[in-house]
């Protein structure tokens, strides 16, 4: 097997008795985009800053092309980071600000012109050179700081929260030039966030975190699909948790009973639950149909409220047990444009589809 | 709906409330403008109409080593409070804000105690025979006592000592307001802590610098009691010496027009100041 590029090995960060990262290891190849994802204080900025060397980790190591990084100050670590806060140096014009990492590494006038050029261009503000940061939106100056993050050419870009002070429009377009900019550099990105719509935009891999571990690791269709736990099920993407008895599993194949006393059967699952435990079943909004397919299950409900969102129609439910739900169906929308359903409507879902997990 | 902003009336910058201003306003008129006009009218009149006084102070070689002497004076104090200030602010700056309320509690308390009591404090310490001399002795540092008053020495220390509290605070202000991501950017750009420092920390702070560092030369420059005190003959400033020429040599003009000279050089550096600082803050930088 050969070596990762980047390692994080059994990384801790403990703040006296508060652990912020408990033993995180993750084998990272190089060109790869992988997200941090996870709720504030779960340990992915920390995770990150000990990578940037902001912060001594506990134990553990941090390895690039297997050499450690621990011992090796920020400013020798030839790593590429990006800030939440505007951080470019305001004293100095956005070409000087790009030039800067050049210019401490001594390096000759005409390279530094070139690259500055270069990287002015690749973040599409070639006239932006003579400006001063203070006359830029919040958008450009993170392009500028992307700029300057890459003007040496590191092998890793770190990135934290970089879109969070903008506007979501404003977002949406740094997110699209970002992968841009990854698909013509090949840097590998560490980038953390706690928006799941950016991880999964942005993502080869996602690390979604929760109270300094590690809780599923994988592209974001993994943690869509096969989500681990109900933390991931309900951190990606939308889900409703419908209280069921589990009755059998035989060959993965779970039979369930829900509150309104219906059985479904046919639900995935690899857990081992005994017969009668309490558990949950996790239904995706987007997973329900308003008509029956090949080896659909059907709940009773009845239609409480619905808004129309352009690309899909958002229905908010209630089971014959009085759970609310939410309904997002993606086809036949003729029906749920009809409006609220009498009482007795029924909606269905593909079993397969669904997850089951403990109560 | 848009009836209320019709409504909305213009800020009107009537007269009002400026007869609250007036005793204040009076009182600089009658006991500032007024003596500073008599001031340039003495240094031209007396004792005989004509520029004789101001061809003395520039003509004298004497006159000429003490003007010298407080520009120097001036200069070292200025340079080596703000090297001394600098650590100070930025540790301010910096720090959890209750801790640094109780030093910045301290670095005032100690503007507000008596200055002839802290500068007699120097002289107790500075002396022959005083605190720091025999300690150093004592532990053999030394054979011989130090000359650290009546001297050049002894004036930068009792004064940088003084002037400290008017450097830190308005830098400890521009430091503040400076992001400390910016340092660690420039850290994973590659700046050795030392290129952090030349390249980005000292010249974002130097609107702080250039306010701290005016006041402090321009309040060195007429300083009157540190110098005397702790200072030699051989070094008289400007205060001390306009003091003597009024005091004991009763020549009011030739003192006016020494006085009149350095209010001169006090406008000239505040407007360069000005200048400097004012038209950076225009093109962006901070």
């Amino acid at each position: 097997m050969t070596e990762p590029f980047l390692s994080i090995r059994d990384l801790r960060k403990a703040f006296g008795s508060f652990v912020a990262v408990h033993d995180v290891t993750i084998d990272i190849p190089r060109g790869e985009f992988l997200t941090f994802l996870g709720p504030s204080g779960s340990g992915k900025s920390t995770t990150l800053y000990a990578i940037a060397g902001f912060q001594q980790p506990t134990s553990g190591d941090v390895l690039l092309k297997g050499r450690s990084l621990l011992s090796v100050p920020s400013h020798k670590r030839n790593i590429g980071m990006v800030f939440q806060r505007y951080t470019l140096f305001q004293h100095l014009t956005v070409a000087e600000n790009v030039a800067f990492p050049l210019r401490v590494r001594r390096r000759p006038d005409a390279e530094v012109k070139r690259k500055v050029a270069e990287m002015l261009s690749l973040v599409r503000l070639e006239s932006f050179g003579g400006r001063y940061p203070g006359a830029l939106s919040g958008g450009q100056q993170q392009r500028v700081a992307l700029a300057r993050a890459l003007a040496y050419d590191p092998p890793i870009l770190l990135m934290d929260e970089p879109l969070s002070a903008l506007d979501k429009k404003l977002r949406e377009e740094i997110q699209a030039e970002i992968r841009r900019i990854h698909r013509e550099t090949g840097v590998t990105i560490l980038y953390v966030t706690h928006d799941q719509d950016e991880a999964l935009h942005l993502s080869d891999r996602i690390a979604l975190f929760r109270d300094g571990r590690i809780e599923q690791i994988g592209s974001g269709e993994d943690l869509y699909l096969r989500p681990q736990s109900e933390f991931v099920a309900s951190f990606i993407g939308n889900s409703n948790f419908l209280p069921a008895e589990h009755l059998e599993t035989v060959n993965g194949a779970a039979t369930i009973r829900l509150a309104d006393g219906s059985v479904v059967s046919g639900v995935r699952n690899d857990r081992e639950f005994r017969h009668g435990q309490k558990t949950r079943l996790m239904v995706r909004p987007e997973a329900f149909r308003m008509r029956p397919g090949p080896a659909t299950a059907g709940l009773a409900v009845e239609f409480i409220d619905t808004a129309f969102f352009g690309e899909r129609r958002r229905v908010i439910a209630r089971t014959a047990a009085g759970q609310e739900i939410d309904v997002r169906p993606t086809s036949d929308m003729a029906q749920a444009q009809e409006g609220i359903a009498p009482r007795g409507q029924q909606i269905f879902f593909d079993p397969a589809a669904a997850f089951l997990f403990p109560a | 709906m848009s009836g209320h902003l019709l409504h909305r009336q213009p800020i009107l910058r009537t007269p009002d409330g400026i007869g609250g201003a007036l005793p204040a306003l009076i009182l600089i008129a009658l006991f500032f403008v007024v003596p500073v006009v008599a001031l340039l009218l003495r240094s031209v009149t007396e004792p005989v109409p004509g520029l004789q006084n101001y061809a003395i102070l520039f003509g004298d070689g004497t006159y000429a080593r003490v003007f010298f002497n407080t520009f120097l004076v001036a200069t070292v104090v200025t340079a080596v409070t703000v090297i001394v200030a600098f650590p100070v602010a930025w540790m301010l700056a910096i720090m959890p804000p209750a801790l640094g309320s109780i030093v910045f509690g301290i670095i005032i308390l100690s503007m507000w105690t008596n200055l002839l009591t802290r500068t007699y404090a120097w002289m107790v310490l500075l002396q022959r025979t005083g605190v720091i001399n025999r300690t150093l002795m004592d532990i053999g540092l030394i054979s011989e006592p130090l000359p650290l008053i009546n001297n050049l020495t002894g004036v930068t220390i009792g004064m940088v000592y003084i002037m400290l509290p008017f450097m830190i605070l308005p830098l400890v202000g521009t430091l503040r307001a400076i992001d400390p991501m910016t340092l660690r950017a420039a850290a994973l750009c590659g700046a050795s802590p030392f290129d952090a420092f030349r390249r980005i920390l000292l010249p974002l702070s130097l609107p702080g610098i250039a306010a701290g560092g005016l006041m402090v030369f321009v309040m060195s420059l007429g300083y009157f009691v540190t110098p005397t005190l702790l200072g030699g003959t051989s070094n008289m400033m400007l205060a001390a010496m306009i003091a003597q020429m009024i005091q004991s040599l009763l020549n009011w003009g030739l003192g006016s027009a020494a006085a009149f000279i350095l209010l001169l050089v006090t406008m000239a550096l505040y407007a360069l100041q000005l200048r400097l600082v004012g038209a950076k803050r225009m093109t962006g930088g901070i």
